[in-house]
């Protein structure tokens, strides 16, 4: 009987001896996330309520000139506006989206 | 005869991680990623947002959830079971990661953004020297290229990708693929100048359009194009943790919405106009990842009068 409790404690000891080698974490360095080596494998800090946007809240970008030299007034410019087909001129439409550049 | 079989099963079972433990420690077969670009285009984008990947704790419903909700395929990825490459018309759109999440710890799925820069170490140094943090080091992905992960002043994680296959070229995205990415912090004029540092962009601050609207409002570009937008948290959203936010775009924002909740997901920002005219809205996958859907007509006669409006007086004149 003796014998079988040393064998399980042996066990045990075995497997933590396992587990501290065997690792885990994001690359071994930070606690963002639970990868297991990618790079790209994190979980985001969470959480809290989402929305609250108001009326005026917009997070898109304007619609004015891109990729075809500055725009009136400099303004922002939008994205682009070509088709992977050739279609579609400059700019996402329109006119500058307002702002002033740094 | 028991006794001894137990005995038998111990020490076997004892030598099996012993042995492991003893033995050099084998890297698992890296990850076989596919080219960003196919066939490889030559270009370099610095700043834009060229690729992202889903961390979920279910592979198969999220495949489930995005296949249906924008036609996505998937294929499967050489070397883990645990990954797949999301597919919009035929085309490598985005990575799924299936990875467990622990108990108790207050994270959540995400999607991860992809900045293009040319050199991912130069990057790196500069999001140390800016007030950021490397999360996961500069890696190698043989046919990918050379990626590493960081968190920005605020917290908000993103990665960087150097593609060897070159980026994506400057072309209007597709329904079913990214057309534009946010970022939502709680200090705009110090995140600002950390991303301008790292890769370069022009700085346009958007007037705001609402005078309820106390938000700061920013685009970033490159190349003349619009890049990213940086937006203060809403002001009873100050308590979530700062985060990127990427759009894809799509033909009707709010039957996406209708067809998020019909799968599982969450409507978390109802469909609105938005600067440009068209509707966007934000969903949340069955696992609870944030991402927003977006409309975006072709051409300025198809999209509605928020493309005719004129330059607003804050815009500046001349070189920047």
């Amino acid at each position: 009987m003796n014998t079988l409790k040393l064998s399980v404690a042996v066990l045990l000891l075995a497997g933590l001896g396992a587990c501290a080698v065997e690792g885990g974490g994001y690359d071994g360095d930070v606690d963002v996330g639970v990868g297991v080596g990618y790079v790209g494998d994190y979980y985001e800090p969470c959480c809290g309520g989402y929305g609250g946007w108001g009326r005026g809240y917009r997070v898109g970008p304007p619609r004015g000139y891109g990729g075809g030299g500055r725009g009136p007034g400099h303004s922002a410019p939008s994205i682009p506006s070509h088709s992977r087909s050739g279609g579609g001129g400059h700019g996402g439409g329109g006119h500058g989206g307002g702002g002033g550049h740094h | 005869m028991t006794r001894n079989f137990y005995l038998a099963l111990c020490i076997v079972a004892a030598a099996v991680p012993t042995a492991r433990a003893a033995g050099p420690r084998t890297a698992p077969a890296p990850i076989q990623l596919p080219p960003l670009v196919q066939p490889a285009s030559g270009e370099t984008h610095p700043g834009k947002v060229i690729w992202a990947d889903l961390v979920t704790p279910n592979l198969k419903q999220a495949e489930q959830f995005y296949g249906a909700l924008f036609g996505w395929t998937f294929e499967p990825i050489d070397g883990d079971t645990n990954f797949a490459i999301a597919l919009n018309a035929g085309q490598p759109v985005a990575g799924i990661v299936q990875r467990a999440m622990k108990a108790g710890q207050q994270r959540q799925p995400a999607w991860l953004t992809f900045i293009a820069v040319r050199d991912v170490a130069a990057a790196q140094r500069s999001a140390l020297a800016n007030g950021g943090k490397v999360l996961s080091a500069p890696k190698d992905y043989a046919q990918r290229g050379r990626q590493a992960v960081f968190a920005d002043p605020d917290g908000a994680v993103f990665a960087v990708l150097a593609s060897s296959s070159g980026d994506p070229p400057d072309v209007l995205a597709e329904p079913g693929e990214w057309i534009w990415s946010s970022l939502l912090v709680k200090n705009t004029d110090h995140e600002t100048g950390f991303y301008r540092a790292l890769f370069g962009y022009d700085v346009f601050d958007l007037p705001p359009e609402d005078a309820a609207d106390n938000s700061h409002h920013v685009i970033l570009a490159s190349d003349d194009y619009a890049r990213i937008g940086i937006h203060s948290l809403p002001a009873d959203s100050m308590h979530r943790h700062p985060h990127w936010l990427n759009f894809i775009r799509v033909d009707d924002a709010a039957a996406v919405a209708v067809k998020a909740i019909a799968l599982g997901g969450k409507v978390l920002v109802e469909p609105r106009e938005d600067r440009h005219g068209g509707q966007l809205a934000v969903i949340a996958d069955p696992s609870g990842a944030p991402i927003g859907v977006m409309e975006w007509a072709g051409t300025e006669e198809a999209e509605g009068t928020a493309g005719d409006q004129p330059d607003l007086p804050g815009a500046q004149k001349g070189a920047p």
